[in-house]
């Protein structure tokens, strides 16, 4: 009992120097300055397919996180009749959602399938080290690496396959999202969170051309896209596949554009984001109408469904909405509100 | 580095290992392959093409039947008794026992062996009289034109699409995919392959990082990537290569003999 508090006052002594003397050589607002990194306990990450994001997180001191994440190459529906060989992190596209904490120790491990035709490694933006994780972690069809990283910095982040050549790694659906929540000032409480995540698609066969189609790379070096998705697939989130909210409630929305050639002009039609945190960041917009997404990057929209109706999410590069399959839809279920919205022609 | 080490490591056992030489070295054919230059896909000021002579390659991979006379002849290398150094759990597990084939034996037989390790290929090449291919040699004979191919496809095209598909659940016999110019079997489009130097590129698993080596790789990506496709085939080549420890066994990786000619 005595050692344990003697142990426990010394983790402590050592955390507060450790940190005092960061604080000294680092004055900006960002990764270690003030963030408590002392690590008690182990928990398994949440990890969803999309649109479904992870609980927010209960815990308030850091964890060691356990995440694992299988590589599988599979054929899927990319369109109605349309097949593709996928290339995913947990079997679809895009990847697993992963939440954990600033200050954090996550313990990846990268599964590669015995299935696999080829190796393949996670890029996390997430992580401070070489190769964002993948320099330790390639992995030969049948293996698996493991490797720890400090969640340093707040924020969300995408994540990708970085096993040469890259560009068709992540062509083929090979990244996701981490979110690292802040240890100060989480996230205020909404009433939905959802995932998304855009992706530009280059096939032998033009847009919705039926049968298995093959990646065409000269259309991928030339960047031109013959599919651009939310989510990996033609009507992956329209009709019943809706967003579905009750009128008045709040909706978060984890985007990330994984690529990998197109920066989305990512807009939702009759609605105006009341918050964004730009790139993912610190920084926080208001009343946006439409927000820029790098390919390798992200957004937290925040947003009020004041009025029924269906919402299109869209890509506002206006022809991928219409013509590439770069459409979803938030059904708002509920009673209008004239003071917001009404038709004034009777019908 | 730690390669090597292996490498030497493996040599300094070899008398320990003794294999009888087998003495049926005309059981497999072997065909020419002319020499020439190799020129890696790594372009870069210090990269000169790499001369190579003309040598010998089986026209085929290596089948499960030839490798169950040769784990017959050589005990040391049978799945319960081989050295987990030299290959590791997943050595030979399509097979129902040391020396079975199983119930598809008849099937197996004719289809490349797979989930051997290098060193066992490697062994079983010395104990042919032969060797494993350096990776310049097997570039130069997986560049041979197919003698046929579908109409409008050229074989890059259809490298990267066997790239792109997963696995078949059970892998085709030699001779199924296409003959190429010298008269090779199945270059690409059935299965991998080792070769003898198959890591000296790559050491670490980021394509994009920036030691010496990886920074040429990373460099030739970008120069490459815009016209010649071809090479984008070799990236993933040795990017599979780079993924690859001596001892690893993969369903999908087999091997073929070469042989100097004097």
């Amino acid at each position: 009992m005595k050692k344990t508090i003697l142990t426990l006052l010394l983790a402590g002594t050592m955390a507060t120097m450790f940190t005092a003397c960061r604080t000294n050589t680092d004055t900006s607002s960002g990764a270690m300055s003030n963030i408590d990194t002392t690590t008690t306990g182990t928990v398994n990450a949440e990890l969803t397919d999309a649109p479904n994001v992870p609980k927010p997180l209960t815990y308030t001191s850091p964890k060691r996180v356990m995440v694992t994440l299988e590589v599988i190459e599979k054929v899927m529906r990319i369109a109605d009749s349309t097949e593709y060989t996928f290339w995913t992190f947990g079997g679809s596209v895009p990847g697993k959602f992963i939440r954990v904490r600033q200050g954090d120790m996550v313990d990846f491990t990268l599964k590669n399938m015995p299935d696999s035709k080829l190796p393949h490694n996670i890029d996390l933006h997430a992580v401070t080290g070489p190769g964002g994780g993948a320099t330790v972690t390639n992995v030969a069809p049948g293996y698996d690496a493991r490797f720890q990283f400090r969640a340093l910095n707040p924020g969300l982040y995408i994540y990708h396959c970085a096993t040469g050549p890259v560009g068709m790694h992540i062509a083929n659906g090979m990244y996701g999202l981490i979110y690292v929540e802040p240890q100060h000032n989480p996230l205020p409480k909404v009433d939905h969170e959802f995932y998304l995540m855009q992706g530009d698609f280059y096939t032998k066969g033009k847009f919705e051309a039926k049968g298995l189609q093959e990646f065409d790379m000269d259309k991928a070096i030339d960047e031109k896209a013959d599919y651009v998705l939310f989510n990996g697939r033609v009507n992956a989130l329209t009709g019943p596949n809706s967003l579905k909210v009750k009128q008045g409630e709040t909706v978060r929305l984890f985007v990330g554009n994984g690529g990998p050639n197109l920066v989305s002009s990512f807009h939702v039609i009759g609605e105006i984001f009341n918050t964004v945190r730009v790139e993912g960041g610190d920084l926080v917009n208001h009343n946006v109408q439409t927000t820029l997404i790098p390919a390798g990057g992200a957004t937290v929209i925040d947003m009020k469904m004041e009025v029924p109706g269906h919402y299109h999410i869209v890509d506002h590069s206006i022809f991928r909405a219409f013509n590439k399959g770069a459409i979803a839809q938030i059904k708002v279920e509920g009673k209008n509100d004239p003071n917001v919205f009404m038709n004034l022609k009777k019908k | 580095m730690k390669f090597l080490t292996t490498i030497l490591l493996f040599f300094l056992c070899l008398p320990a290992l003794a294999y009888p030489s087998s003495s049926e070295n005309a059981g497999k054919k072997m065909v020419v392959v002319p020499g020439g230059n190799y020129y890696s896909f790594l372009v870069t000021n210090s990269n000169k093409p790499i001369p190579v002579a003309a040598f010998l390659m089986d026209e085929t991979a290596v089948t499960n039947a030839e490798f169950l006379e040769f784990v017959k002849a050589n005990p040391s290398w049978q799945r319960s008794k081989v050295n987990r150094l030299f290959a590791d759990a997943n050595y030979l597990k399509q097979w129902a026992g040391d020396l079975d084939l199983g119930k598809d034996r008849q099937k197996l037989g004719n289809t490349p062996v797979v989930n051997v390790s290098w060193f066992a290929a490697e062994a079983y090449a010395k104990w042919k009289g032969k060797r494993l291919p350096t990776v310049a040699e097997w570039e130069l004979a997986g560049a041979g034109t197919p003698d046929k191919l579908k109409k409008n496809m050229s074989l890059t095209d259809y490298i990267l699409d066997w790239y792109n598909r997963p696995n078949a659940q059970q892998l085709p016999a030699t001779k199924t995919t296409y003959r190429n110019e010298y008269g090779l079997y199945d270059m690409h489009g059935l299965i991998w392959e080792w070769t003898f130097n198959f890591n000296s590129f790559i050491s670490k698993g980021d394509s994009r990082a920036t030691t010496e080596d990886e920074k040429k790789l990373f460099c030739a990506a970008g120069a490459m990537s815009v016209k010649d496709r071809k090479n984008y085939a070799a990236f993933l080549r040795f990017s599979y290569r780079g993924s690859l420890k001596g001892s690893y066994c993969i369903a999908n990786l087999g091997f073929r003999c070469a042989k100097s000619i004097k």
